[in-house]
C-alpha cells in the first residue's frame, strides 16, 4: 500500500503593514508604487522599470494606446487593460496627446507592448492586495 | 536596427522578468523560472514560425 503523500498547508505569511486601500490605490496610480508603499522597495522599483520600459518601447514603435470606440465592444476591454498602467496612460493620452501610428510598421508590436504594460500593472495591483492581506510575502 | 525576431526576444525578456519577480522569491527558483518562461516563449515563437514556413508570405514590411 502506498504511503500517503505529504501535502503541507502553505505557511501563513505575516501581514504587511499598511492600509489596504492605500496600497491598491498607489499600485493603480503608478506601477510599483503599491509595493514600495508596502516596503518592497526592490521589487517595486524593478516592476516600475519593467513597465516603463514596456511603455517606452510601445510608444517608440507607434503602438495603439487603446481607447473606447463606438460599435467595437472589444475596444472597451482593451482600454480597461491599457488603463491598468495608471497615471502614465492618462499622461500619454491627454498631456502628450499620444495616438500611435496606425500606418507604422511597428504598430501591432507597439500595441502589444502598451497593452501588456497595462495588464502587468493589473497583476501588480492584485499582488499588492495579496501582500497586504498576508497571502504573499 | 529592430527586427521581428529582436522585438519578440525583447517582449519575451520583459514578460519573463516580470513573472519571475512576481511569482518567485528565491534566486535559484527565479533563475529556473526565468529560463523556462524565456526559452519557452522564444522557442515557441520559433516553432510556430517554422510550422508556418510552408505558407505563402506577403510583401515584407519594414520595421522602423
Amino acid at each position: 500500500m502506498a504511503e500517503p503523500v505529504e501535502n503541507p498547508a502553505p505557511q501563513p505569511v505575516a501581514r504587511a503593514e499598511g492600509n489596504p486601500l492605500a496600497a491598491i490605490a498607489l499600485a493603480l496610480l503608478v506601477p510599483g508604487l503599491g509595493h514600495v508603499y508596502l516596503k518592497r522597495w526592490q521589487r517595486g522599483l524593478a516592476f516600475l522599470l519593467l513597465i516603463l520600459a514596456s511603455l517606452a518601447i510601445g510608444c517608440m514603435l507607434g503602438g495603439n494606446l487603446y481607447r473606447p470606440e463606438g460599435g467595437q465592444p472589444l475596444s472597451y476591454l482593451a482600454t480597461a487593460g491599457a488603463m491598468g498602467v495608471g497615471l502614465p496612460y492618462f499622461i500619454l493620452r491627454y498631456a502628450l496627446e499620444y495616438s500611435g501610428d496606425v500606418m507604422g510598421a511597428g504598430y501591432e508590436y507597439g500595441s502589444a507592448f502598451l497593452l501588456t504594460a497595462g495588464l502587468m500593472n493589473w497583476l501588480l495591483v492584485l499582488d499588492a492586495w495579496d501582500i497586504v492581506r498576508g497571502k504573499k510575502e | 536596427m529592430l527586427s521581428h525576431f529582436l522585438l519578440m526576444v525583447l517582449y519575451a525578456l520583459l514578460v519573463s522578468l516580470f513573472f519571475t519577480l512576481l511569482w518567485r522569491r528565491e534566486r535559484k527558483e527565479q533563475v529556473k523560472l526565468f529560463l523556462q518562461l524565456f526559452l519557452g516563449m522564444v522557442g515557441g515563437g520559433l516553432l510556430v514560425a517554422w510550422l508556418m514556413y510552408p505558407f505563402p508570405s506577403g510583401p515584407p514590411a519594414p520595421i522602423p
